[in-house]
């Protein structure tokens, strides 16, 4: 035993001298292993506790509350925690020994051995010796710690004291200001205001707490306590609205901080209000209304910005459902604030047209969600009224004002009742009942006038959505009056077509037979069936307008079964126009015509895919197959010289869209037996199986536009095929013997010397290509062989072919490589390696160069709706692995040609990918951009300066732009003026820079150059082009 | 400023956006062919058509000034319209119709719309500001203030005159 007292004795002393953390990790063991105890160690401090040395005792404190906040719990018996707790109390009185007594209190506090017993002494301690205004932070911090913990364990106890707790609570409190204690002293607060009786301190403690009203707080930046103005704003409202009898107290300190404050102090003091009403009670609330409307009405109607202007509505409602709460009954006994305020803002309406009306209606609508029976005799106090204002006919041209009130109105009336129907759906009757049949009939009447159909629409489109409300036969009736609009033939009826057809679209939602058998005939029969001549923009205009509505309003499943009917109907006979019809010698309008329908479709679709509809897969069976019936019919029956229009390309492609939009969402099983048929017709001629439709194919079909002998209408045709290859699934296998043979043939199909304009057919045989190797590299390795040894010595690497045939390759390359790239294939890094090796190649290098941009840049081929297949971070790989290179290859001047390469290459790269994947290189890179800048590539420059653009967005570290401002300034303005800088894409990006520049430069660096700048933007403010100019006036307004 | 609101509750009209009609009319005149928008843009963009400043261009400027009494912008209380700003070779004329005709802040109204027009019309432009004639009790002062140089000059030399102006051009009230 003495022994190991004699240990504890010798660690202790050891601690002493060195105040080493080993000492006190020992102390611990030895307790925690029971071979000492804590009052052991006190013993052992003895002589230090009781030393004439000031440091000695307080060190003496510390090691024990150290120890004491190390131990295991359950070391520390009820008897040593009577003792220790009695140590300390005795300890606070020593000026010497307070911090660290405290800091041994709040541990001791803690432990499930101090019982509630002590909690008396050690809060009379507290009170009577220590003194907070000389202490700092972090020792009052232990303090409210302490009574925190005391208040949480021993609450009780705390509770018998009662007054002789509070008030010297209160004095303790008094001038505390530092926001970590508040947040503690609030939560104490709180729980003194509710839980005990302080019928003697009500003054008191509305004064500890209102005196911290409004918070104004601002942490420090980089603070490390991370404590925001709103956390200690909560913990503060949480003591303001903890009783009722803070009410008549309250409410004037809130009207004063409303009326004088900054627009956040007014949203914080609105905020409040509305969460301290429903405590402080509906009788101090009724008997405060006037004074409260009062000043909550200046927020409302002469607002300081809109958001506050949006706190003080909220706050009106809170009133309102505080006063109103209690009173639920019938409509005839609202009196007080709510008819006050409902005539006040009534009587402003009296003039509809003017700018107070606006708040006025705010206001009602806002008491539309409040409690049932204010909305109800707000409702029957506004609408009639307005109702009786339209009606009158001095108020003529105010019509469309009224209207809007009234449409405001609705939209409240929808609104509240959605939220009343969350809460409970005991109130499903709609306030606005009683008065539909008075407002639909303004309503429809006042279609008719232009100028107030905009509003009426509105007036609708809200009562439509209101559920219950209109009958069956009323939305009929609204459809046709909308209908009407829409045949109407005149701009201000044009005008109203998108709110109108928004109604419909809603209307649809809940009965969509109006809209099939009223509004789709009607739209359809005015759509023309032969395409407007050239010279008739008119007719033209009015053609695209009826099929965006159509696209608009045909999304619902029955209503585009319907479309899709209709439109490839009227398709088929515009592009094979039968003998009877006059032959028309122009064939681009008809051509363009049917592309609008085509576009139409693919469009609805494509909204249709957003939405989710499942009933995009089915037309897989009759949409698709009826395109490959005409297009297929329309190549086949082409001569030489006379063509059908579907076998122009423009046409061919937005078919191909439509295509590759349905097999995205079409099953991997259909996939598959599909992809067999359109196989087996491409290749074999075999067509009958996937052109079921209206056009009768010649018996001896010819259809081979694989073969190098094809036409140019045949081989059109390979965009339609490759838009249903590139969604497949990836476990889908291609239906050809040999894939390695497939992909080469069809790599040499794709670069053959063909004199038509084939681009878009050779982008969409590399497509193709593409996304069958990034999903079935396994299965190619001899042709991925092949490309890097056969292919790329043969035709890109070797100076003796043609130039534009390398250029060729080089793009099908680029196309191979991606496809590798986006799955991390093993030899992605050859394909991409090797262009390096034709930098110095004058021919091809700015083609080469480029396609690094072109090889990492995302694209519609190899996404996610295709099913490609892409690993993670693989544009990470590749530039992490790249751009290195590229950075040293663009500094080094040994050979000019390459170094502009690189340099190319670089701009290409960096304008293909995020910018987070660079900025952190931009002070080397910002010299070379600047350099990039020179070259004589338009289209290059433009990237370049969208990637300063780029990176002066978001909160990229501006120094480095900084140090190159003044160079920076001076490429801008050279390349925004319009002698010197012919493209105008250059120019508006120019200018766009120098607008950006004031914002993230400081000033003083900027000043040199202001005057310059202000010359020289003033020429821009000449540029013949309008959009050079706006960007130019933005400009030069931000210097 | 004084606390005198010459007009607490103007009449607020809702301003109209280049029609989509007119624009989609506009298109169909210039291709056959739908949704070209992309391409013919920036087709028309490299082209060397000459795009004159025009009223609406000179409109789309001082639309959105802000009325120094109100929330609003000068084009929703009808102070400014298209149809009242005139354009002859070098010489720009604008002139407004002031909520009420004893408007003292008429002399700033027309001074934001100078401001704003000097700081964004190519030199060569004359400006003209008036009001409207018969809109206003003491027009011919306000017009002689708005229009000579000097007066205009010592106005800009007034910092807080000249803050109350950008106050109006930003629309922070």
């Amino acid at each position: 035993m003495s022994s190991t007292s004699d240990s504890t004795e010798r660690l202790v002393r050891t601690w002493m001298a060195s105040e080493r953390d080993e000492e006190i990790t020992e102390i611990v063991s030895e307790i925690s292993n029971g071979s000492t105890s804590l009052l052991n160690v006190v013993k052992a401090l003895g002589e230090y506790l009781t030393s004439e040395e000031e440091t000695s005792r307080t060190k003496g404190v510390e090691l024990l509350s150290v120890v004491l906040g190390r131990c295991p719990p359950e070391r520390l018996n009820r008897q040593a925690a009577r003792v220790l707790t009695s140590f300390y109390c005795s300890k606070l009185e020593d000026s010497e020994t307070v911090v660290p007594a405290l800091k041994g209190l709040v541990n001791l506090t803690k432990l499930p051995s101090s019982t509630s017993e002590d909690a008396p002494n050690i809060m009379n301690a507290i009170f009577k010796h220590v003194k907070m205004k000389g202490l700092v932070q972090s020792v009052r911090f232990h303090v409210f710690t302490i009574i925190d913990t005391l208040m949480a364990r021993h609450r009780q106890v705390l509770r018998d004291m009662n007054d002789d707790f509070i008030g010297r609570y209160i004095a303790l409190v008094d001038g505390e200001k530092d926001p970590r204690n508040l947040l503690v002293a609030f939560a104490i607060d709180r729980v003194i205001i509710i839980e005990f009786d302080t019928a003697n301190f009500v003054e008191s403690l509305f004064n500890i707490t209102f005196c911290y009203f409004p918070i104004t707080f601002r942490p420090p930046p980089n603070d490390p306590y991370g404590i925001t103005t709103d956390d200690l704003r909560q913990a503060l409202r949480k003591c303001l609205n903890a009783t009722p009898v803070f009410g008549p107290l309250a409410i004037p300190v809130f009207l004063e901080k409303l009326a004088a404050g900054s627009p956040t102090t007014k949203r914080d003091t609105l905020e409040s209000m509305s969460i301290c009403f429903p405590v402080y009670g509906s009788a101090l609330a009724r008997s405060q209304a006037r004074k409260i409307w009062n000043s909550l009405k200046l927020e409302i109607f002469q607002p300081t910005d809109p958001i506050t202007e949006q706190f003080a509505l909220r706050t009106t409602q809170d009133l309102v459902k505080t006063i109103y709460d209690s009173v639920d009954g019938t409509d005839s006994d609202i009196e007080g604030l709510a008819r006050d305020a409902c005539e006040e803002c009534i009587t402003i309406l009296r003039e509809p047209e003017k700018s107070q009306a606006k708040p006025a209606i705010k206001v009602l609508c806002a008491f539309m969600s409040t409690t049932p029976s204010v909305s109800r005799f707000t409702v029957a106090q506004t609408a009639p009224y307005l109702v009786q204002l339209y009606i009158q006919p001095d108020n003529l041209a105010a019509r469309p004002s009224i209207l809007l009130l009234l449409s405001d109105l609705i939209a409240a009336a929808r609104d509240s009742m959605n939220v009343s129907k969350s809460n409970d759906s005991s109130s499903s009757e709609t306030p606005l009942g009683p008065y539909k049949d008075e407002i639909l009939g303004i309503v429809s009447s006042a279609l008719k006038v232009p100028s107030s159909r905009d509003p009426a629409l509105a007036c609708l489109l809200g009562m439509v959505s209101i559920d219950n409300l209109l009958s069956d036969e009323e939305l009929g009736f609204i459809v046709h009056n909308v209908n009407e609009i829409l045949s109407e033939e005149s701009e201000e009826a044009e005008e109203a077509s998108a709110p109108a057809l928004q109604l419909l679209v809603t209307i649809s939602q809940r009965s969509a037979h109006y809209v099939k058998e009223q509004t789709l005939p009607l739209l359809f029969s005015m759509l023309p069936d032969d395409a407007p001549t050239r010279d008739a923009a008119l007719d033209r205009a009015k053609a695209w307008r009826i099929l965006s509505a159509l696209n608009t309003l045909c999304r619902p499943v029955e209503l585009f079964e319907t479309l899709v009917i209709r439109l490839i109907t009227k398709l088929d006979l515009l592009c094979v126009p039968s003998e009877s019809t006059p032959p028309q010698i122009d064939h681009e309008p008809r051509a363009a015509y049917a592309h609008s329908i085509l576009t139409t479709l693919h469009q609805t679709l494509l909204a249709k895919v957003d939405d989710g509809h499942g009933d995009v897969a089915k037309y897989i069976e009759n949409l698709v197959s009826r395109l490959f019936n005409l297009f297929i019919y329309s190549a086949l029956m082409s001569k030489e010289d006379v063509s059908l229009i579907a076998t122009d390309s423009r046409l061919i492609t937005v078919a191909g869209q439509i295509i590759g939009t349905i097999m995205q969402n079409t099953a991997a099983q259909r996939q598959e037996s599909y992809i067999q048929a359109l196989f087996s017709a491409y290749l074999n001629g075999q067509v009958s199986l996937i052109t079921e439709g209206y056009h009768k194919l010649p018996p001896t079909s010819n259809f081979a536009p694989l073969n190098d002998s094809a036409s140019a209408q045949q081989r059109n045709l390979v965009i339609l095929l490759a838009s249903a290859v590139i969604p497949l699934h990836k476990e889908i296998p291609i239906p050809v013997t040999d894939l390695n043979v497939f992909l080469g043939s069809l790599l040499t199909w794709s670069i053959a010397d063909i004199t038509a304009n084939a681009d878009i057919q050779r982008e969409s045989a590399w497509e193709m290509i593409s996304a069958i190797l990034n999903k079935r590299s396994a299965d190619v390795s001899s042709f991925i062989e092949s490309m890097l040894h056969e292919f790329w010595p043969k035709h890109i690497a070797n100076r003796s072919e043609p130039v534009d045939r390398r250029n060729r390759a080089t793009q099908a390359w680029v196309w191979i490589s991606k496809a590798l790239l986006v799955c991390n294939h093993a030899q992605a890094s050859q394909f991409t390696d090797i262009i390096f090796s034709v930098f110095d190649d004058g021919n091809i290098n700015w083609t080469a160069a480029k396609s690094f941009g072109n090889i990492v840049r995302t694209d519609t081929v190899l996404t996610k709706q295709n099913h490609a297949s892409i690993k993670i971070l693989y544009a990470q790989r590749f530039v992490g692995r790249i751009f290195p290179r590229m950075i040293d290859g663009a500094k080094n001047a040994s050979e000019l040609e390459k170094q502009q390469s690189y340099l190319v290459g670089l701009t290409s790269l960096i304008s293909s990918i995020p910018k987070a994947l660079y900025v952190h290189e931009m002070p080397t890179l910002i010299p070379l951009l600047v350099r990039g800048l020179d070259l004589p590539d338009y289209n290059i420059r433009s990237q370049v300066i969208d990637t300063f653009l780029a990176v002066a967005e978001g909160d990229s570290p501006s120094e480095i732009i900084t140090d190159h401002a003044p160079s920076l300034i001076t490429t801008m303005l050279k390349n925004c003026s319009v002698d010197k800088m012919p493209s105008t894409k250059v120019r508006i990006s120019a200018l766009r820079y120098l607008g950006v520049l004031p914002s993230i430069v400081r000033y003083d660096v900027l000043h040199p150059y202001k005057a310059t700048v202000i010359k020289q933007l003033a020429v821009s403010l000449d540029d013949p082009k309008r959009a050079v100019r706006k960007e130019a006036v933005d400009a030069r307004t931000k210097w | 400023m004084s606390g005198t609101v010459f007009n607490p509750n103007p009449t607020v009209f809702r301003s109209s956006s280049s029609s989509a009609s007119s624009r989609k009319l506009l298109a169909a005149k210039k291709s056959l062919w739908i949704n070209e928008s992309q391409p013919s843009f920036d087709q028309s963009m490299e082209d060397d058509e000459e795009e004159a400043i025009d009223q609406d261009e000179i409109f789309d400027l001082i639309r959105n000034i802000y009325d120094p009494e109100h929330p609003n912008t000068l084009e929703e209380l009808h102070v400014v319209s298209a149809p009242q700003i005139d354009i002859r070779e070098n010489r720009v004329k604008v002139e407004f119709t002031p909520t009420v005709p004893h408007c003292g802040m008429s002399t700033l109204i027309g001074l934001s719309i100078r401001v704003r027009l000097i700081r964004s019309l190519p030199t060569r432009f004359k400006l003209d500001i008036v009001v409207k004639p018969g809109s206003h009790q003491s027009e011919h002062a306000v017009n002689k203030q708005l229009n000579d140089k000097e007066r205009v000059a010592a106005a800009l030399e007034n910092p807080t005159l000249v803050k109350t102006v950008e106050d109006c051009l930003t629309g922070r009230a």
